[in-house]
C-alpha cells in the first residue's frame, strides 16, 4: 500500500505532500520524504552511477527503511516525486507505471494558468486524480 | 592511506587490545599509596604505556622485528570479571549527565548556523564525550570468557615492606579464592607468569629492612622479584610541574593538587619498574608462549592431512548442544589454544599470524555452531585486516558479520554488538566512507532509548561529515536522537540535537516539520524553566495555518502558558498572531480638507479636486500661503510632511487577518505614536523640543496610564476577537493635543491579554513605494506617517437628513442640511457645490419649514416673483448668503430638494467651502466634503409620441405611454403638465388617451416656467395641481432640460412634459403612516417635428351636391403650406391628376416660403360623376434653400411628401 506521495520542487521545497494512512503519521512520512531528498540529490550529482540510463527519471529504490520502501523520480524540470510503500515486495515496473501516471497528472494540475510555478499545488482535481493513482497502484500490485 | 596505527581505530586498538596484568597488593601497599591520593594501579598506570619501547620480538617466524608501541592493562583481581551490566548503565548515564550540564551555556546562545557546521572539522562538530562514552562502552563487555585479548597474561604480587611475614603473604595473595572466575572455571589456563614486587615505603623507615626481604624472595621465588621504593620525598609535598597523571581522566581522580610525597627518583623507579616487567619478563614469556602454541597448532591442526582429520571429528559430533554460548571450551582444548595464539600474536603485533590462526579456528566455531565465540573471532579478523592494511573488503565483511552473529545469537550478546559496531564505524571512518558509518550507527541503535539517542546522533555527524554532505538526513537522525533523548529524560540533549536539526530546516519550506522542531525545543525549555527561550520558539510556530484546528490551539494555549509562566509582561515584536497586512495601510487625515464620513474620506481625491475646482480661491497661492505661515512655525525639513490639526484625530485602516482557524482575543489594539512638541518660544529654531515617545517599552506604557490626561496625544483602543480566517479592517486613531512633530511608528496589540505584540511600519523606500501606490492617488503629498501638528482651527461638520439609501425614479423629496461649527471661532464665506445638481438642489432658506408636499401646490394667485431664476442653475455652486456665519452651539439648518433623477447607483458628491473668522489661524479656509451613496431603482417609464393632427394645422396629437417597472409599488398618475407658454394641453377625450392641441403663440423673448396642467386620474381623487413653475420643480426641470438637451438637439419646435404621480396608499401596510410623497417625471424636448419641414393642409366643402346633366363639376380648394423650420425654403408643389377627376388650373405651382411662414394655394379639381373621390393624388415636392453657414446635416435638403387623403363625396342634385 502507498502510504504517502509527495512532489518536491527543484530546491528541494515541497509542493505537495499527501498521506494515505489512517494513522496520525504524517510528520514521520514528510520526515522520510525530506530525508529521502539527500539520495535523490546524491543519484542526480553522480552521473557515474546512473550512466546508461542518463535520461530516464526513474530514480529506483531510495532507501529502504525499517517499514517502508522510498522510490523517486525526477523529472526534466528537476521536480522530485517521492513515493512511499509499505509493500516490500514491490515490481519495478509497477512503479515506474505508477510514476508514469503521477506525472502526467502533474503536467496536467501546473498547466492550468492559474497556477503559480514553485508555489504548492491545491489543485482538488489533482488531489482527486492522485488518490485514483494511488488506489489503482495497490490493485495491480496485489494482482 | 594513512598508517592504520594512526587512526583513531588503531590507536584505541593498540591502548586496549594490550596485555593484562592482574595486580595483587595487599592493603598496607594500597595504605602507602594512598598517601599520594593514588591507589596503587592507578600510581602505575602512567608508565604503562610506552611509545619507544624499541624490543626486538621474534613470534612464530624466524624473522625477528622490532616493537616500539606497547602497553600493559593494570587491574586489581576484583576487577577481572564481566562488568555488572546495571553498574555499568549507570556509569554511562552519569557521562552523559555530565556532558549535558557542561553544554548548558550553549543552549542559551543562538542557533547554529547550518554553514558553521559544515565549515569546521570533524573533532569540532563532535562533542568531545562521544569519545569516552564510546570507549566506557566497549568497556562493558570486557572479560568476556570467549576472548583470550581479555585475560591476564601476567600476574603483579605486591606486598609491602611493613607486612608481616611478607613471603607468606606472597604466597596468601594467590592462593585466596579471590581469584577472577577466568582463572578458577578453566577459561584460562591459571599458570600464569608471575611478577613479586615488594614495596617499600621510605617513610616508614630505612631500606635495610626491604632489602633484607628482597633476598629472602628471591631465594624463595626465584629471580622474579623486585624492590619498589616510594614515597621518598623527605620534605612533604612536592609540587610537580609534568604530573604524570594529569593526562590520564581517572574519573575518580580528585581534582585539588595532591599531597605527593614521590620524587623524580620514584618516577624514574616506577618507569624502569614498569619497562623492565614488559621487555624482560611479558614480552619474551609471550613469546615463548605464541611459539609453543604454534608448534602445538602445527601439529595437530595444520597439514592436509590434520584437516581432513579434523573435519570428520567434526562432522561426527551431531549431537552437539545448540545452546547459545555452545559448547564450552577449556584452556586446554585445542581451540581455545588456537584464539590464545591468536590473540597473543595480534597483541604483539604479529597481524598475519593473529590473522591465519583467527581464520583456522572460526571455521571451526562455525561447524561447532558456538556462535559468539564465532563472532569475537571474525570481529578480531576484521581488526586484524584493518590493522595490517589488507583487503577492505575482507575487513568490512568480517565485521559485519561479527555484528549479525551477535545480533543473532542472543540478547546477552547485544553488548558484544555494540562493541563491534563501534569498531567497525571506526574503521569506516578511518576510510573516510561516513555514509556507510552513519548506517552502522543506525544499526548500532537498541531498545535502549538512550544509548540509541547517542548513536544516532553519531549517525548524524557521519552524515554531516561525509562528503557531500547529506543534510537532509544529518537533520533527520538528529532529530530521531532528540526524540530518544527525550525519551529518557536527557532534556538537554535533546535540545541540543534538536538545535542542531533547526540548522537543517531554518529557511525551507518544511513547514510541518519546523513546526514540529520548533515547539518541541520550546517544550523543552520550558521544562527546563528557560521561559523566554521557550517563548522565542514556541512564537516561531504560532502562525501555522497549513497545521489542524487542533494543532493550533495546542500551540496556542503551550504558548499562553509559557508566556504565563514567565511572570511578565511579554512584549513581542512582529507578532505573526494576527497578520498585519501592510500593504492594506491607509491614512486618512484632515488638513484643509476634512470629511463628513469615512466614506467620504475613501473617495479619490481627484473627484473631490475637479469639483471644488472653481470654488476654492486659488490652490496654489492659498497653499503657499499657509506654508509660509508653517515656515514660521516648524523646521524647513519637516515641509515635505502632512498637515494634521491639533484636537483633530489622525486616522489608520490596517488590516488585521486571522491566519489560524482558532478564534483570536485581541485587545487594546492601538497605534504607536512619537509627538515631539515643538513649545512656543521655540518656534523660531525648533531645536529643543519636548519628545514622548510612546513605544512598546513597558515604562512608558505605565506613564501613559498614569498621566494620560497631561499626554501629548491620545490614543484610541480597540478590542475585538477575530474568528478563525477572518480578516477586520481595523480604524485606529491618534489625536495630537499640541502643536508638533507627529510620527506614527507603528501598531500594538494584546494577544489573549497577555502577549503584547507591536509591529512597527517600516518606512524604508520599498515599501514606501507599495504605500504610495495607493496612496498617491489619494494624497499627493502623503509620502510618509510624519505629520505637522497645526494649532486647532475651527472645522464644519455637516450631515444631511434624512438622505434616502435608495428611492424610486422622479422621487421628490424635501430634505435639511445641518452644519455644525464645535469651535468659538466663527466661520464665514460658506459655498456649496453638488456634483449632481439633477438629484440634489438647494432649497430657499424661507422653505425650511414648509410643509411638503403642500409647499408646492398651485396658489391661486399667481406670483411671477416667485419664479426660479433661470440662469443660476446651469453650474451648481451655490453662495450662500453673506451674512452667513456659523458659529458656537447653534447649528445651521439649509433646506435642500432632492430628486431621484435616473435609475442606477449614484454617488453624491457635495463639498462646502469655508473661511476662518479668525485671520491668524495657519489655515485661511477649508473644505467639508460629504460623500453619499444611493441606489435609484426604476419607477414609471414615461414616454411621449407627438404626431401632427392631420385635421388641423399646428395641433398635435400627443400620446403618452407610462409603464411601471416596479414590481410591489402602485402609484397614482396625479397631473401632466406642459412646460411654457407656448404650448397648451388638454385632453382629446375624457379617456387615458390624451390629446393636446396646441396653439403656437408669439415667441416670447424670456422663457418663462408657466404651462398649462392636466389634471388626471380618477375624479374622487382630486387634488389641487402643483405648481410646476415654483423652485424645486422648475429647478429639477431645468437641470433635465440641460441635460437631456444633449441627447435630442436641433429640434424647431420642442415641447416639455412634466408628469406628476403619487404612490397610491399601501393597503397592506395601513398603519404605516408614511410622508406624503410626489414623483415627478419630465420630458423634455419632446419633438413636434415630423421628418419634412413642411406641413399643409388642404381646405374645402367635403360633401356637395352638383347636377351633372348640365355639367361637370368645379370646386375650389385651398392648400395651406406652412413652413415649420428656422430656414429659409422654396417649395415646389407639383399637382398631378389622374381619373376620374381632374386637377384643373394650374398643375404645378411653385412657391416660395419664408422660415416660419404660411402660404395659401388655390386648388381646383373636377369632377364628372357622382361618387366620393380620394384627393390625395397629388405630391408635394420641397427643396431647402440652405443659407451661407447653416449646415443641417440631420435632414435631407430636399424631398417629397405625399398628400394626405382627403375624400370628396359629390351626390347628383335634383
Amino acid at each position: 500500500m502507498i502510504v504517502c506521495v509527495a512532489v518536491v520542487g527543484h530546491q528541494n521545497n515541497p509542493l505537495y505532500i499527501q498521506s494515505f494512512t489512517d494513522a496520525d503519521d504524517s510528520l514521520k512520512l514528510r520526515h522520510i520524504v525530506h530525508c529521502s531528498l539527500d539520495v535523490v540529490d546524491e543519484r542526480v550529482n553522480n552521473p557515474k552511477k546512473s550512466g546508461p540510463t542518463l535520461n530516464e527519471t526513474f530514480l529506483g529504490l531510495l532507501y529502504p527503511t525499517e517499514n517502508y520502501k522510498v522510490y523517486g523520480y525526477l523529472t526534466n524540470t528537476k521536480v522530485k516525486f517521492i513515493l512511499v510503500t509499505t509493500d516490500l515486495d514491490v515490481k519495478d515496473a509497477d512503479v515506474r507505471n505508477f510514476f508514469r501516471r503521477f506525472h502526467a497528472a502533474y503536467v496536467d494540475a501546473i498547466s492550468n494558468p492559474f497556477h503559480e510555478p514553485g508555489k504548492k499545488i491545491t489543485s482538488k482535481t489533482f488531489a482527486e486524480r492522485v488518490s485514483t493513482i494511488v488506489k489503482s497502484f495497490g490493485m495491480s500490485s496485489t494482482r | 592511506m594513512v598508517d592504520p596505527a594512526n587512526t583513531p581505530l588503531g590507536r584505541m586498538l593498540l591502548e586496549e587490545i594490550t596485555p593484562v596484568v592482574m595486580v595483587l597488593r595487599t592493603p598496607l601497599v594500597e595504605e602507602a599509596c594512598l598517601k599520594n591520593g593514588l591507589t596503587l594501579v592507578q600510581m602505575l598506570k602512567p608508565f604503562c604505556v610506552f611509545n619507544n619501547i624499541d624490543v626486538p620480538v621474534r613470534t612464530a617466524s624466524d624473522q625477528p622485528y622490532r616493537l616500539q608501541k606497547f602497553g600493559l592493562r593494570l587491574f586489581y583481581e576484583l576487577d577481572i570479571r564481566q562488568p555488572n551490566l546495571e553498574v555499568a548503565k549507570e556509569r554511562l548515564k552519569q557521562v552523559i549527565n555530565q556532558a549535558a550540564d557542561k553544554d548548558l551555556s550553549e543552549l542559551c546562545s543562538d542557533l547554529p548556523q547550518i554553514d558553521n557546521a559544515l565549515s569546521i572539522s570533524e573533532s569540532e562538530v563532535l562533542p568531545s564525550w562521544f569519545q569516552f562514552f564510546n570507549k566506557e562502552l566497549v568497556h562493558s563487555v570486557s572479560f568476556s570468557d570467549h576472548e583470550a585479548f581479555d585475560h591476564p597474561v601476567a600476574c603483579l604480587v605486591v606486598v609491602s615492606s611493613k607486612d608481616d611475614q611478607p613471603i607468606n603473604r606472597f604466597v596468601d595473595l594467590f592462593n585466596t579464592k579471590k581469584l577472577p572466575s577466568l582463572l578458577t572455571n578453566g577459561a584460562m589456563d591459571p599458570k600464569i607468569l608471575k611478577h613479586y614486587l615488594l614495596v617499600h615505603d621510605k617513610q616508614d623507615g630505612p631500606l635495610e629492612k626491604a632489602t633484607k626481604i628482597l633476598t629472602e624472595m628471591r631465594s624463595t621465588f626465584g629471580s622474579d622479584c623486585q624492590l619498589l621504593c616510594i614515597n621518598s620525598s623527605q620534605d612533604g609535598v612536592v609540587e610537580h610541574q609534568d604530573y604524570p597523571w594529569v593526562l590520564y581522566k581517572f574519573e575518580d581522580l580528585p581534582s585539588q593538587p595532591l599531597r605527593c610525597f614521590l620524587n623524580v627518583e620514584d618516577f624514574n623507579e616506577i618507569k624502569d619498574l614498569m619497562q623492565d616487567l614488559s621487555t624482560k619478563h611479558i614480552i619474551p614469556y609471550m613469546e615463548q608462549k605464541i611459539r609453543l602454541l604454534n608448534q602445538q597448532v602445527a601439529a595437530t591442526r595444520k597439514g592436509f592431512r590434520n584437516q581432513i582429520k579434523n573435519l570428520w571429528w567434526r562432522k561426527g559430533k551431531d549431537d552437539v548442544v545448540d545452546s547459545p554460548s555452545g559448547p564450552t571450551y577449556t584452556f586446554n582444548s585445542i581451540e581455545s589454544q588456537i584464539r590464545v595464539l591468536g590473540d597473543y600474536a595480534f597483541m604483539l603485533r604479529d597481524y598475519e599470524l593473529a590473522l591465519s590462526n583467527y581464520r583456522l579456528i572460526s571455521t571451526d566455531y562455525k561447524l561447532d555452531k558456538a556462535w559468539k565465540r564465532y563472532a569475537g573471532v571474525q570481529e578480531m579478523m576484521g581488526l586484524a585486516y584493518f590493522m595490517s592494511d589488507q583487503s577492505r573488503k575482507d575487513a568490512e565483511y568480517c565485521m559485519e558479520n561479527a555484528f549479525t552473529t551477535y545480533l543473532k545469537v542472543a540478547p546477552s550478546s547485544q553488548q558484544n554488538a555494540t562493541r563491534c559496531g563501534l569498531w567497525w564505524v571506526e574503521m569506516l571512518k578511518a576510510r573516510h566512507q561516513y555514509k556507510e558509518a552513519a548506517t552502522v550507527y543506525f544499526r548500532v541503535c537498541t531498545e535502549e532509548p538512550l544509548y540509541s539517542a547517542v548513536m544516532l546522533e553519531q549517525a548524524s555527524y557521519c552524515y554531516l561529515l561525509s562528503r557531500p554532505p547529506m543534510l537532509h538526513k544529518y537533520g533527520f537522525h538528529l532529530v530521531l536522537s532528540g526524540d530518544r533523548y527525550k525519551k529518557s529524560d536527557q532534556v538537554k540533549h535533546a535540545i541540543r540535537t534538536y538545535r542542531g536539526a533547526m540548522s537543517v530546516y531554518t529557511g525551507t519550506t518544511w513547514s510541518h516539520i519546523k513546526d514540529h522542531v520548533h515547539f518541541h525545543i520550546g517544550q523543552w525549555y520550558a521544562l527546563l524553566g528557560l521561559y523566554d527561550l521557550a517563548a522565542n520558539h514556541v512564537m516561531e510556530v504560532l502562525a501555522c495555518g497549513h497545521q489542524s484546528k487542533k494543532t493550533q490551539e495546542l500551540f496556542l494555549r503551550d504558548f499562553l502558558q509559557i508566556v504565563q509562566k514567565t511572570g511578565k509582561t511579554f512584549e513581542v515584536s512582529e507578532l505573526q498572531l494576527p497578520e498585519i497586512n501592510i500593504s492594506s495601510l491607509r491614512v486618512i487625515f484632515e488638513d484643509h480638507r476634512t470629511y463628513a464620513s469615512s466614506a467620504a474620506a475613501s473617495v479619490k481625491e481627484r473627484i473631490w479636486v475637479s469639483l471644488e475646482e472653481e470654488m476654492i480661491p486659488n490652490l496654489s497661492t492659498a497653499r503657499t500661503n499657509w506654508l509660509e505661515l508653517q515656515s514660521k512655525l516648524i523646521p524647513k525639513k519637516y515641509k515635505e510632511s502632512n498637515v494634521c490639526v491639533a484636537g483633530e484625530a489622525v486616522r489608520v485602516d490596517i488590516e488585521l487577518k486571522n491566519p489560524l482557524q482558532i478564534p483570536l482575543p485581541l485587545s487594546s489594539v492601538s497605534l504607536l505614536c512619537e509627538l515631539s512638541a515643538v513649545s512656543d518660544e521655540m518656534k523660531s529654531d525648533a531645536s529643543s523640543s519636548l519628545v514622548e515617545i510612546q513605544d512598546g517599552e513597558s515604562t512608558s506604557l505605565i506613564h501613559r496610564d498614569v498621566n494620560f490626561e497631561s499626554s501629548l496625544f491620545s490614543l484610541s483602543d480597540v478590542d475585538f476577537s477575530l474568528a478563525g480566517g477572518e480578516k477586520i479592517v481595523v480604524q485606529l486613531t491618534v489625536t495630537p493635543r499640541v502643536e508638533g512633530i507627529l510620527q506614527i511608528v507603528g501598531v500594538k496589540w494584546k494577544l489573549s491579554g497577555s502577549v503584547v505584540g507591536f509591529h512597527k511600519f517600516d518606512t524604508n523606500p520599498m515599501k514606501k513605494i507599495s504605500r504610495n501606490r495607493i496612496q498617491k492617488a489619494k494624497h499627493p503629498h502623503c509620502d510618509n506617517l510624519k505629520f505637522v501638528v497645526v494649532k486647532s482651527v475651527p472645522k464644519l461638520e455637516g450631515v444631511i437628513h434624512p438622505l434616502p439609501k435608495r428611492a424610486y425614479t422622479g422621487d421628490l423629496r424635501h430634505l435639511v442640511l445641518e452644519l455644525k461649527n464645535k469651535s468659538e471661532f466663527a466661520v464665514k464665506n460658506l459655498k456649496m457645490k453638488i456634483s449632481h445638481p439633477r438629484f440634489l438642489n438647494l432649497g430657499k432658506r424661507e422653505s425650511l419649514n414648509l410643509e411638503f408636499p403642500a409647499c408646492l401646490e398651485k396658489k391661486s394667485s399667481d406670483q411671477s416673483a416667485e419664479h426660479a431664476n433661470l440662469n443660476d442653475v446651469s453650474h451648481a455652486l451655490f453662495l450662500f448668503p453673506e451674512d452667513t456665519i456659523i458659529h458656537g452651539e447653534t447649528p445651521l439648518l439649509w433646506p435642500l430638494w432632492f430628486r431621484a433623477a435616473v435609475p442606477g447607483n449614484i454617488s453624491l458628491y457635495i463639498t462646502i467651502y469655508y473661511e476662518m473668522s479668525d485671520i491668524s489661524s495657519t489655515m485661511r479656509f477649508r473644505t467639508l466634503r460629504m460623500h453619499y451613496n444611493l441606489q435609484v431603482l426604476p419607477s414609471l417609464d414615461v414616454s411621449f409620441l407627438i404626431s401632427p393632427c392631420p385635421s388641423r394645422l399646428q395641433e398635435f396629437l400627443v400620446r403618452m405611454d407610462v409603464v411601471n417597472k416596479t414590481s410591489s409599488e402602485s402609484f397614482q398618475i396625479h397631473q401632466l403638465s406642459s412646460v411654457g407658454n407656448q404650448w397648451e394641453i388638454s385632453l382629446l377625450q375624457p379617456l387615458i388617451r390624451g390629446k393636446s392641441s396646441t396653439s403656437e403663440d408669439e415667441k416670447s423673448s424670456h422663457p418663462r416656467l408657466q404651462g398649462t396642467h392636466l389634471r388626471l386620474g380618477t375624479q374622487g381623487n382630486n387634488g389641487p395641481c402643483f405648481d410646476i413653475a415654483s423652485s424645486p420643480l422648475a429647478d429639477f426641470h431645468l437641470s433635465e432640460r440641460l441635460y437631456q438637451e444633449v441627447l435630442n438637439k436641433g429640434d424647431t419646435n420642442p415641447v416639455d412634459f412634466i408628469l406628476i404621480s403619487r404612490p397610491l396608499k399601501n393597503d397592506i401596510n395601513p398603519e404605516v403612516s408614511e410622508p406624503p410623497r410626489l414623483f415627478s417625471h419630465h420630458a423634455c424636448h419632446c419633438s413636434t417635428a415630423t421628418t419634412s419641414p413642411i406641413s399643409w393642409l388642404v381646405d374645402g366643402p367635403r360633401t356637395l351636391y352638383h347636377n351633372f346633366s348640365a355639367s361637370f363639376c368645379e370646386i375650389n380648394l385651398s392648400m395651406t403650406i406652412c413652413n415649420t423650420s428656422h430656414h429659409v425654403d422654396y417649395k415646389s408643389i407639383p399637382v398631378e391628376s389622374v381619373s376620374p377627376f381632374i386637377w384643373s388650373g394650374s398643375s404645378s405651382t411653385r412657391v416660395h416660403l419664408d422660415p416660419m411662414s404660411r402660404t395659401e394655394i388655390p386648388l381646383q379639381v373636377c369632377v364628372f360623376s357622382p361618387g366620393t373621390y380620394d384627393l390625395s393624388s397629388y405630391v408635394l415636392h420641397w427643396n431647402l434653400l440652405l443659407s451661407n453657414d447653416q449646415e443641417n446635416r440631420d435632414r435631407s435638403s430636399s424631398g417629397t411628401c405625399q398628400g394626405y387623403p382627403y375624400y370628396l363625396t359629390v351626390l347628383q342634385s335634383d
